[in-house]
């Protein structure tokens, strides 16, 4: 299999890069683990108003609808099923369809993987019944299945309080939010306010969670004293991490940015790795809101094609520039000063574009 | 924390044997890696890498930012050895970029610093 760009992930960056690369003329090939593109947003009802020119506010899974009818109308071959694990010694990307493993000959690789949501450790995390925020979502929007009926949720930012709404909105019972810092960190005022009636217990720890087989009650630490409820499921929302497995096959230096959630690949202002093949677009350059990363998708496709040459210098700089420029209106400001940041070390850097051994 | 918490589901390790293997020199995931198998089931650390830092961090008093991931290997999701095998005559141009040479390189580095 050949072409010019190869995208690796078809959640909104994936395809929206796609979708670039393709009306600039080259020939794309989009891959995705899952059996369909879409990524996380195909789980995603609350509502996105923050949208690049060209989107129409919506619910997320409509977003995702209609970028999946520009898709598979485009001439982006799109393989889904498809899994990214490992390299060749030529560069080439090493995929497997579960029967098979083969390369992908391109020109250029956007990688696309998204973030992964992080882990939160105490005794009885294990059982089930603890999942995190983003399991229950799936299970809730995709899959119609209630995963419990007495929640309690690990946690008090927006990711927290969109999905603790969600379920509540399903039936489920939110008996209290656990915060270890002193104050909620959701900075959305109006899902605040919808779920003003859960209290809040900052300053806090789940000490254990206990069961027979399952969850049945969960013991907090809290400035009051130990509080005990019963519970039969605990959602963790503790924040998201660029996946980095794809990266780091592709020999991409990596950075600490602690907004942009802990290990990211190293990447400059056309969002090129540190290796010169590999673009990177999307939650996995630490990437949250969706405007924005729909516009890192854009930007890496450019950076791609003028990276092989369809797109000549000038132009590529004008394209860029113009999306930058959206992108930095739509981001949250803590994000934004840590890509400045970021990208402002890969500047500072030597030799930005060659792996440093 | 209860010191028989799970931190690697996969391979059910719990704080204590991190914590013995931090008090044995451990310094970061991979050391820990290679002398508990922590991150070493079929997640491949996905769950764990980060808890682990944490406590690497707490017990060495480090910041966070200072211990690195783990090295992360191809495949890098668990694969069929029969889907692996099945190709492999259809490609002459490349062979498949070892993981062995990188393991023989590091391991003369960290012999170098030792020494």
């Amino acid at each position: 299999m050949e072409a010019d760009v190869l995208i690796v992930g078809a959640g909104p960056a994936g395809i929206s890069a796609a979708l670039t690369a393709e009306k600039f003329g080259a020939k794309v090939i989009l891959i995705d683990e899952s059996f369909s593109p879409g990524g996380q947003l195909r789980q995603q009802t609350q509502y996105f108003s923050n949208l690049p020119t060209g989107y129409a506010p919506d619910i997320g899974l409509k977003v995702i609808e209609t970028l999946i009818k520009h898709l598979y109308a485009s001439s982006v071959q799109v393989y889904t099923n498809h899994t990214m694990i490992g390299a060749y010694k030529n560069g080439m990307i090493g995929v497997t369809d579960g029967n098979k493993t083969f390369p992908i000959l391109a020109r250029a690789n956007i990688l696309a993987p998204g973030a992964q949501e992080e882990a939160k450790i105490f005794p009885g995390w294990t059982l089930p019944g603890v999942m995190t925020a983003g399991a229950a979502q799936i299970l809730i929007n995709r899959e119609s299945v209630l995963p419990g009926k007495r929640a309690v949720m690990i946690g008090t930012n927006n990711f927290a309080f969109t999905v603790a709404k969600q379920l509540h909105d399903c039936g489920v019972t939110i008996e209290a939010f656990i915060e270890e810092k002193s104050q909620i960190t959701c900075s959305d005022g109006i899902l605040r306010d919808e779920l003003k009636h859960v209290p809040v217990w900052t300053e806090s720890t789940v000490q254990i969670a206990q069961g027979t087989g399952q969850v049945e009650r969960v013991s907090v630490h809290t400035p009051e004293g130990r509080k005990e409820i019963d519970v039969d499921l605990i959602c963790i929302s503790n924040g998201f991490t660029p996946i980095l497995e794809p990266f780091v096959i592709m020999d991409c230096e990596l950075t600490y940015k602690k907004h942009l959630g802990g290990w990211v690949p190293l990447y400059n202002e056309k969002l090129q790795t540190t290796n010169p093949s590999c673009f990177i677009a999307g939650n996995a350059a630490g990437i949250t809101d969706l405007g924005p990363i729909l516009l890192t998708g854009e930007i890496a496709a450019i950076s791609a094609l003028e990276e092989i040459g369809i797109l000549n210098s000038e132009e590529a700089e004008i394209e860029r520039r113009k999306r930058w420029l959206e992108l930095e209106k739509l981001e949250n400001t803590a994000v934004c000063q840590a890509r400045k940041n970021l990208i402002a070390s890969s500047r500072s850097r030597q030799s930005p574009l060659t792996k440093s051994k | 924390m209860e010191k028989s918490t799970i931190v690697c589901r996969c391979e059910e390790i719990n704080i204590e044997e991190i914590e013995l293997a931090i008090k044995n020199g451990a310094r970061t995931f991979d050391d820990i890696k290679r002398l508990t198998r922590c991150g070493m089931g079929p997640c491949q650390a996905k769950i764990c890498m980060n808890p682990v830092r944490e406590i690497i961090a707490t017990y060495t008093n480090t910041p966070l930012e200072d211990i690195p991931p783990p090295r992360l290997r191809m495949p890098a999701i668990p694969v069929r050895l029969g889907a692996l095998a099945n190709g492999v005559e259809d490609f002459k141009e490349s062979s498949i970029a070892s993981v062995f040479g990188e393991s023989v390189e590091d391991g003369d580095e960290q012999n170098d610093e030792s020494v």
